[in-house]
């Protein structure tokens, strides 16, 4: 019983600690909202209420939800082992714009063979793009945050050319590749907007926590992330761990960027991603979610509410939508307050002397 | 005159009392040592009294003052400073900025009368500052060189530098001749003796019983959180300080019965083993050796010889640049870790904190760490908690390892019990051979004790032991055969049976001449 009561303290130290945040950031936009001559509380009310306790648009919140819970977990597996793939947003991207281009092109076939094929296709893509930045740091540790993050520039300037040239739909009147074929799109159900996608990510979740918390593998990324040179001595190979951990964190962030396409965009155009972007978006919740699987499913969810909740509060109110931006842009402002100083990069251990020898 | 005071000082760490009422005393200018086994709450104590910790309840006079602090800082402020076992230097600077860090002497730009701070540091002045000051406590270093080029010994010095610029009073060693090579220790003591005869007051903890005899004026002993005793050193012995601490008779030296091993099959063997370090000298330079089945094998040597290096190549942290290592007649050269442990080759690091553990994880991981992908706590990549939680609390019991929630992290650990982890998870692994470096330091006199039968009834089970220590009668009494190891090589080699401590010592020291007159 004892046991029970320090674990459950340290949850609720933790929790605490995220929703501190969260609540200060509510706090000041609810000074804003007054000058806009509003009533906060009346506006925290229609943004709840609205995409959280109505079912409809809570399928809704849901459908946003999928794609940021996936991206939220990619980032959490890397940070988590003290690697930083900073390059999430960039593997989203490819990989919605290879679905875009292949759902166009093999649109003959049947849903149910085109929606895995090209949801595994995503994930490919994904795992392509993090392909360089691994092999790079696993293999001559070179810094993967620099990587990654100007891979990212790259890839938007690459995709950017593609989609305005090479394959633009030119009976369309914006920027923007053909689009996906009847088939690749993926139904919506209960009337909503929800899709089977939000079904996959929960069970990518479910896989994805018994490895965090129960696996072996689990286990070894942990103690990566705390102290490199012990993961070392005690025989965990670091390099193959560290190609592993930035593949599969690819591999989530390309099912993210397929799913995101299949069920919401159904086409590539160069704001597919959003502002600030899924990638980006995936860091907040991974930092809400303090790095714990369980964390960055009601983060992501969490974060869906406000994305859904915005455009309702636009609507029915006089405050404009950007409230919800200044809302996220102060939750990540104070979270990162108390981050900062918690994430650690994994320093070069002793393994990586041995390589250079080779 | 009484300098530090306590009247019934107690830190309670949850339901656990780590600290139960002690009362204190530490007169002006004396060496006091405190001694108790590993968990008694000796670093409790000491971190107390540094500001680390908060009492639960008690109260702390200095000079008679009713003090509290809420942070180092204002200990120093009192006059008390702490030199910790891990030091908290920063290896990249000299050691006159490791001294002034945080208190930096500004360039001054002097007009007329008046003087102005400028925003950069003036090095010139800091490090003449610095000298002065290590001249006149005889440290023999120089101010302007880099901390991170220092021994061991030299950066322990630096550490106290930092106390006495900051003129402290009292100067608190946590343990701090469990990382220093004898002929250091033998500095230190001369520091220590600098600085009582400036009339300096100090607390030294540590699990020599020799060295306290040797340099204190008076001992406490604690054991689970209370005072037990107080002592004058001349009036006690080694034993009855065994005895207060335990509460039973310790052998001060293991049994070990001699046999012939030259019969017996040879299963680990180096050869030519050689590497380079960063500059590209081989700190490592052509090692021979070989071990045979059920056989002690002692590498001795002065720290900084190469040991670190030839360990780090055995274990598979670091690549030979030459030679073979073969162990049961396969080629192990250049092996990884996880393949070493696989085939039954056990190890207990030289630094706990850095590769043996991870002091942010719990006991329980720590416990099956290297071997947790064994079946008994792991099927199809699934760790499994109840196993865990069951291999876990019966080395805890097998090990006597003293902790206070066997639910915490090893961070919750004293520095022993750490210790014990590490040996409890490798001798519990069976292994065919263990390669163990300094496998008890910092753990006190009853579990040396331990630990040493340990190894011997593992050499009786006909398991080798490669055994590398800095500490000089352990390797003597362990050892069946004593290599020693001098600039990257081994220089000579004598049976434990009947080597003799000067014998050894001359080969440590590089001369071959004596010892080789000795042999013939
Ligand atoms: N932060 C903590 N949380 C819980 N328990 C702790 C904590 N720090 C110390 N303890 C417990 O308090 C006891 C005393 O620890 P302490 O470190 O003072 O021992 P010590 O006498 O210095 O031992 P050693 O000789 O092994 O260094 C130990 O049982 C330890 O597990
Ligand atoms: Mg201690």
């Amino acid at each position: 019983m004892k046991v029970d009561k320090s674990v459950l303290k340290q949850i609720g130290l933790k929790t605490l600690n995220t929703i501190i945040p969260v609540l200060i950031a509510f706090a000041i936009g609810s000074i804003v909202i007054l000058f806009a001559k509003e009533n906060p509380l009346n506006i925290y009310f229609i943004l709840f209420d609205r995409s959280f306790f109505r079912i409809q648009g809570f399928l809704k919140t849901l459908h946003y939800a999928g794609p940021l819970i996936l991206a939220g977990l990619a980032i959490a597996l890397s940070f988590k082992s003290g690697l930083f793939n900073m390059g999430i947003e960039g593997q989203i991207v490819s990989a919605g714009f290879v679905v875009a281009v292949l759902g166009y092109r093999w649109q003959s076939l049947p849903s149910i063979t085109l929606i895995p094929l090209l949801l595994v296709s995503g994930i490919l893509v994904g795992v392509l793009v993090a392909l360089l930045p691994a092999f790079l740091k696993a293999r001559y540790n070179v810094n993967e945050m620099v990587v990654t993050l100007l891979l990212n520039y790259a890839i938007v300037q690459i995709l950017e050319y593609l989609t305005s040239n090479v394959f633009r739909d030119p009976s369309s009147g914006y920027v923007s590749t053909n689009m996906i074929g009847q088939s690749a799109i993926m139904t919506r159900l209960l009337g909503s907007k929800l899709t089977l996608f939000f079904f996959v990510v929960i069970i990518v979740f479910v896989i994805f926590y018994i490895i965090f918390n129960h696996s072996k593998l689990g286990f070894e990324i942990t103690a990566m992330g705390k102290n490199r040179f012990f993961a070392e001595a005690t025989g965990m190979r670091i390099q193959k761990k560290i190609m592993i951990i930035m593949l599969t964190s690819g591999a989530l962030a390309g099912l993210a960027g397929a799913g995101w396409m299949l069920s919401e965009k159904f086409s590539y155009t160069l704001d597919f991603s959003g502002t600030p972007g899924l990638g980006w978006d995936g860091m907040l919740i991974a930092l809400l979610g303090s790095h714990s699987p369980i964390g960055i499913l009601i983060a992501g969810i969490f974060y869906a509410v406000l994305k859904t909740g915005s455009s309702n509060i636009a609507i029915f109110t006089n405050v404009p939508a950007e409230i919800i931006v200044l809302l996220q842009a102060l939750i990540v402002l104070f979270l990162s307050l108390k981050s900062i100083l918690k994430i650690k990069p994994i320093p070069v251990g002793k393994l990586f002397q041995r390589k250079e020898k080779s | 005159m009484e300098i530090i005071k306590t009247i019934g000082l107690t830190k309670k760490f949850g339901d656990f009392i780590a600290n139960d009422n002690i009362d204190l005393i530490v007169e002006k200018g004396e060496i006091k040592a405190i001694v108790g086994e590993n968990g008694a709450g000796k670093s409790t104590l000491m971190n107390m009294l540094y500001g680390l910790l908060k009492p639960t309840a008690g109260e702390i006079f200095i000079r008679g003052e009713n003090v509290h602090f809420d942070s180092p800082n204002d200990a120093i402020n009192k006059g008390i400073g702490m030199v910790h076992q891990h030091f908290k230097l920063v290896p990249s600077l000299t050691i006159s900025e490791n001294v002034m860090l945080g208190i930096e002497i500004d360039k001054k730009i002097i007009v007329g009368k008046h003087s102005f701070s400028m925003p950069s540091i003036d090095h010139k002045r800091e490090s003449k500052v610095v000298q002065a000051l290590i001249d006149r406590f005889q440290f023999g270093l120089n101010a302007t060189d880099v901390v991170k080029n220092l021994s061991i010994g030299a950066k322990q010095k630096v550490e106290i530098l930092k106390m006495l610029y900051r003129n402290v009073e009292i100067v608190i060693f946590d343990e701090p001749t469990a990382v220093l090579t004898p002929q250091e220790i033998e500095a230190f003591f001369k520091t220590m003796r600098e600085l009582k005869q400036q009339g300096k007051s100090i607390i030294l903890i540590t699990h020599k019983l020799q060295e306290v005899m040797e340099v204190s004026d008076s001992v406490t002993v604690i054991k689970q959180g209370k005072i037990i005793g107080n002592r004058i050193t001349k009036d006690t012995s080694n034993k009855e300080l065994a005895r207060m601490m335990i509460g039973r008779e310790v052998l001060l030296r293991v049994e070990k019965h001699y046999q012939d091993y030259s019969e017996k099959p040879i299963i680990y063997e180096v050869n030519n083993l050689s590497t380079k370090n960063h500059e590209g000298i081989n700190v490592v330079n052509g090692i021979n050796f070989f071990l045979r089945e059920g056989e002690i094998l002692g590498i001795a040597g002065v720290e900084g010889n190469g040991q670190t290096e030839l360990l780090d190549l055995l274990t598979g942290l670091l690549k030979s640049t030459s030679g073979t290592v073969r162990f049961l007649g396969k080629d192990i050269t250049n092996e990884w870790p996880d393949t070493l442990r696989l085939e039954k080759i056990a190890f207990i690091p030289e630094d706990r904190y850095e590769q043996g553990l991870c002091t942010d994880m719990s006991i329980g991981e720590n416990i099956i760490a290297g071997y947790h992908g064994n079946l008994d706590v792991c099927k199809n990549g699934i760790l499994i908690s109840k196993k865990i939680a069951e291999k876990r609390n019966r080395l805890i019991k097998n090990y006597d390892i003293r902790v206070s929630d066997c639910e915490g992290k090893v961070s919750s650990l004293s520095g022993g019990n750490a210790q014990k982890i590490i040996i409890s998870r490798e001798f519990d692994a069976d292994p065919l051979l263990l390669i163990a470096a300094q496998p008890t330091r910092g753990v006190d006199i009853g579990a040396i004790e331990f630990i040493h039968q340990s190894l011997l009834n593992i050499q009786k089970n006909g398991k080798s032991i490669l055994l590398i220590s800095s500490e000089l009668s352990e390797i003597m009494s362990l050892a069946d055969r004593i290599a020693v190891i001098y600039k990257g090589q081994i220089i000579g080699e004598v049976s434990g049976k009947d080597a003799s401590r000067e014998e050894i010592g001359y080969l440590m020291a590089g001369i071959l001449e004596r010892s080789h007159e000795n042999e013939s």
